[in-house]
């Protein structure tokens, strides 16, 4: 009993000092290891793909965006070991900054691809560029290569499907948006080795033009992902207030916080601010006393106990009584007057 | 994301009708070179290059290259009709359609492939460095189905000398 509690100790998996609770723990460990599947494969794919490369256009921005996946898996992998370093005098916050930079990097080197590989193609439709697609040395047949390039992006287009999947519930346990934007490009993988292989057939075809197309559509699709994932990165790091995952709304932790401390019945109105750092969130709470009588410490201890426990995402947290909501902290908070600031 | 669900589906079903309907004639070329050259002329371009190619001017070029077309064009039911000059300017013409196929010894690393398809490497060659070079034949870009049957001759050609 006492080995297996030690052991536990000795397992538990840390977010800098927010010790994370089973679920998370699971989920994590997880994580780590379907991104390292997710590297096996993609480095088995990116090398299938270029064997194959041949002159198409389109397969090379398959190409192009199969190694380009590499970057999230392998900034998840360095970023989950750098958040566990504890928080040190030089670094009091912590190292929860390492998934929001990690983001940032892969982010920028979606956008250059993307917006380079439109470049790329639109010169071959510009300059009317036939692509040439001959034989393939088949163990002594000579078939033609296009069926081999149609095969491997067959081949590849459906296992990042399931990995995409499987990331994307892990992403939402974790709270990890880099988890996240990775989930949401293996999930459309399959579109680019599919738009590749139309591609393809359509030189087979003799629609010289149809190659350039498809690689046109899978740079955009790659400079669309950059985009939007280079916007969403930066502003976490600008300290927009804290979003769900998946950044589509507010994340409702805020709005449960701050219900429960002007639930307390020492507190007249309350207001937080939160910062997402990556996984957690560091909170600064506001509070108004019950006629301008401050709180006991033990009041103000206790409120922050019950704060943390509302959620395993906040544990960095500060309480700070005031005699009214300061606007000038809080945006969108009415002035003193009763008018909006 | 629905926005896109129409053109997947229409992506997915063009693929699954297309793909068998066009696998009997894939690939084709676009400029339809084959077509026109079997039962008809191969225009061939022929660069002076050794045992490779040798052209005089009185005669037909000959050499181990110039003698392999001529076993292509026949087997085509195609007669030859050669063009002699430097790569510069058989390249240059390959590149606007003006020849179908240029020969002159060269290997896969040639600078003409700018310019012009290459076929599957189809003998190997050491020079007196020691280099080893694997010797290809330009065709016009694109023209597939014309490239393929080239490479399938050559495979041929060399299995059986």
């Amino acid at each position: 009993m006492k080995r297996s509690q030690q052991e536990q100790i000795r397992n538990a998996v840390k977010f800098g000092h927010t010790e994370l609770p089973d679920e998370q723990q699971g989920a994590l460990r997880k994580a780590i290891k379907i991104e390292w599947i997710t590297i096996a494969f993609l480095t088995a794919s990116t090398l299938l793909v270029y064997l194959v490369l041949g002159n198409s256009q389109a397969m090379k921005a398959a190409w192009v965006e199969d190694m380009l996946s590499l970057l999230p898996p392998i900034s998840f992998l360095i970023a989950a070991r750098a958040i566990r370093k504890q928080p040190s005098e030089e670094h009091p916050y912590g190292f929860h900054r390492a998934v929001g930079v990690a983001h940032v990097v892969a982010a920028v080197a979606l956008t250059v691809m993307g917006a380079y590989l439109i470049v790329d193609s639109a010169i071959v439709l510009v300059t009317v560029e036939h692509p040439t697609i001959g034989g393939f040395d088949f163990f002594g047949q000579t078939i033609w290569l296009g069926w081999v390039m149609i095969g491997a992006m067959v081949l590849t287009a459906l296992p990042p499907v399931y990995l995409g999947r499987v990331k994307l519930k892990l992403a939402e346990q974790l709270h990890d948006k880099v988890l996240y934007a990775d989930a949401d490009m293996n999930k459309a993988d399959w579109m680019t080795a599919l738009a590749a292989a139309v591609g393809v057939a359509g030189i087979g075809i003799g629609w010289w033009w149809a190659d350039a197309v498809a690689a046109l559509g899978i740079s955009a699709s790659i400079l669309h992902d950059g985009v939007r994932n280079t916007k969403a990165s930066v502003s976490a790091l600008m300290d927009r207030r804290a979003r769900t995952y998946d950044d589509t709304a507010p994340h409702p932790v805020a709005k449960r916080l701050d219900e429960y401390l002007k639930g307390l019945d020492w507190a007249t109105d309350a207001r937080s601010r939160i910062r997402d750092e990556g996984h957690v969130f560091h909170v600064e709470s506001f509070i108004v006393p019950v006629e301008g009588r401050m709180p006991s410490l033990d009041q103000l201890e206790r409120a922050r106990l019950a704060c943390v426990e509302l959620d395993w995402k906040i544990q960095d947290m500060v309480l700070v009584p005031v005699s009214a909501l300061p606007p000038e902290l809080l945006p969108g908070v009415p002035a003193p007057g009763g008018e909006r600031a | 994301m629905a926005k896109w669900a129409g053109a997947r589906v229409l992506v997915l079903l063009c693929t699954l009708f297309l793909l068998p309907a066009c696998a009997q004639s894939m690939p084709a070329d676009p400029e339809g070179t084959l077509e026109r050259v079997t039962g008809g002329t191969l225009r061939v371009g022929a660069s002076d290059n050794g045992d490779w190619v040798s052209v005089d001017p009185t005669r037909e070029p000959e050499g181990s290259e110039a003698e392999l077309l001529r076993e292509f064009a026949g087997r085509l039911g195609a007669s030859i009709e050669w063009t002699t000059g430097s790569e510069q300017v058989l390249a240059e013409e390959l590149k606007h359609g003006e020849l179908d196929v240029v020969i002159g010894g060269l290997d896969d690393k040639t600078p003409w492939e700018k310019h012009a398809g290459l076929t599957l490497p189809y003998t190997e060659s050491k020079d007196e460095r020691g280099e080893t070079h694997k010797h290809v034949m330009l065709v016009r870009k694109g023209e597939n189905a014309f490239l393929l049957e080239l490479d399938r001759f050559l495979a041929e050609a060399e299995q059986s000398p």
